[in-house]
């Protein structure tokens, strides 16, 4: 099993500005320190139609309400930094914004994976090679790349992107790699709700068997970093 | 008279039920609307057998009326497809609930 650079296509190409701007690392940062329920703000800002703050924070009393920390608190501030963030997402037009939310589970899912295993095994869009099977064309999101405790995991912003071909790649690395006697780790990262994700891969899944994949949805996105939800 | 969870959820559904609508036309991912229908639905109705009769947490009803406005303000099938897992999961979150 070897990982590899992926040769960048024209769409990788322009993905590449999007991945780069400075907007993603900032919220992928402020997610990475996030509440299950900050991070379902930043899901919902980010793909709603309303601009105006006020509407968010009234939608959210447990973060912006009477009960929640005043503001000046850490909590508060992150709350109303990732809702500062979210709209700046969704104020980039509908084709774009799409891009970022995408670069911003990316981001998000390399952060949580580098504070476990460190930033160095971690890498972004890895193709994975095996003797004698013939290499999958897309590449990997993020893959940590270490001896015996190899990962590769594709990220999605919502459960709808669960589909057969997705689970498909990710089975096939993981035969691949049991087929050389080695471990690999293989899952989906999806920045939606469990419940939403479990309907989606039941019916996606065809001949996978999903006990060899693992599920990260929005409410366990901790784990990726070793930590229990917040 | 204060306002009870059980009135929430049903203020939830009647977003959940615009939204279905909205996203209808998308006919290839018919299946999936449907499934996000039964499993969404039967979490916010358990979420009002056990609670209904409770007063609304201080916010939640300002919040369900924005959320449901919000999602009132979808008009592309594709979004509301996606918000049809978002709305559940905000109006359980301004209830106090998990998803």
């Amino acid at each position: 099993m070897r990982f590899m650079e992926a040769r960048p296509d024209g769409r990788a190409i322009v993905y590449a500005h999007i991945q780069a701007d400075p907007l993603v690392a900032r919220a992928a940062g402020l997610l990475a320190g996030a509440t299950t329920v900050q991070r379902l703000l930043a899901r919902a800002a980010m793909n709603g139609e309303s601009t105006d703050p006020a509407t968010w924070r009234t939608m959210f009393p447990t973060l912006f309400g009477p009960a929640a920390p005043a503001p000046g608190d850490p909590v508060r501030d992150r709350s109303e930094a990732i809702l500062q963030a979210s709209l700046l997402v969704a104020d980039r037009g509908e084709q774009t914004r799409s891009q970022f939310r995408g670069a911003i589970v990316e981001a998000l899912t390399e952060r949580l994976l580098a504070e476990r295993a460190g930033p160095e095994p971690v890498r972004r869009e890895r193709r994975i090679l095996f003797d004698g099977r013939p290499a999958e064309i897309h590449p990997y999101d993020v893959t940590v790349e270490r001896d015996g405790a190899g990962e590769a995991w594709d990220c999605k912003w919502g459960a709808r992107g669960i589909k057969a071909d997705v689970l498909h790649q990710l089975d096939d690395a993981r035969r691949g790699a049991a087929d050389e006697n080695l471990k690999l780790v293989v899952g989906l990262v999806i920045f939606d709700a469990r419940r939403s994700c479990e309907v989606r891969l039941v019916r996606e899944k065809g001949p996978v068997a999903l006990d060899g994949l693992k599920l990260i949805a929005l409410e366990g996105l901790d784990r990726l970093a070793g930590r229990r939800p917040a | 008279m204060p306002t009870i969870v059980a009135d929430l959820i049903d203020r939830a559904l009647a977003g959940f039920d615009a939204l279905a609508a909205t996203a209808e036309p998308v006919a290839d991912e018919l299946q999936y609307v449907t499934d996000l229908d039964t499993v969404w639905r039967a979490r916010l109705r358990a979420v009002a057998a056990a609670r209904g009769t409770e007063p609304a947490p201080p916010g939640a009803e300002a919040a369900l009326d924005a959320l449901v406005e919000e999602a009132g303000r979808i008009t592309d099938p594709h979004r509301a497809i996606d918000w049809l897992s978002t709305l559940p999961q905000v109006a359980l979150a301004a209830l106090g609930e998990g998803a």
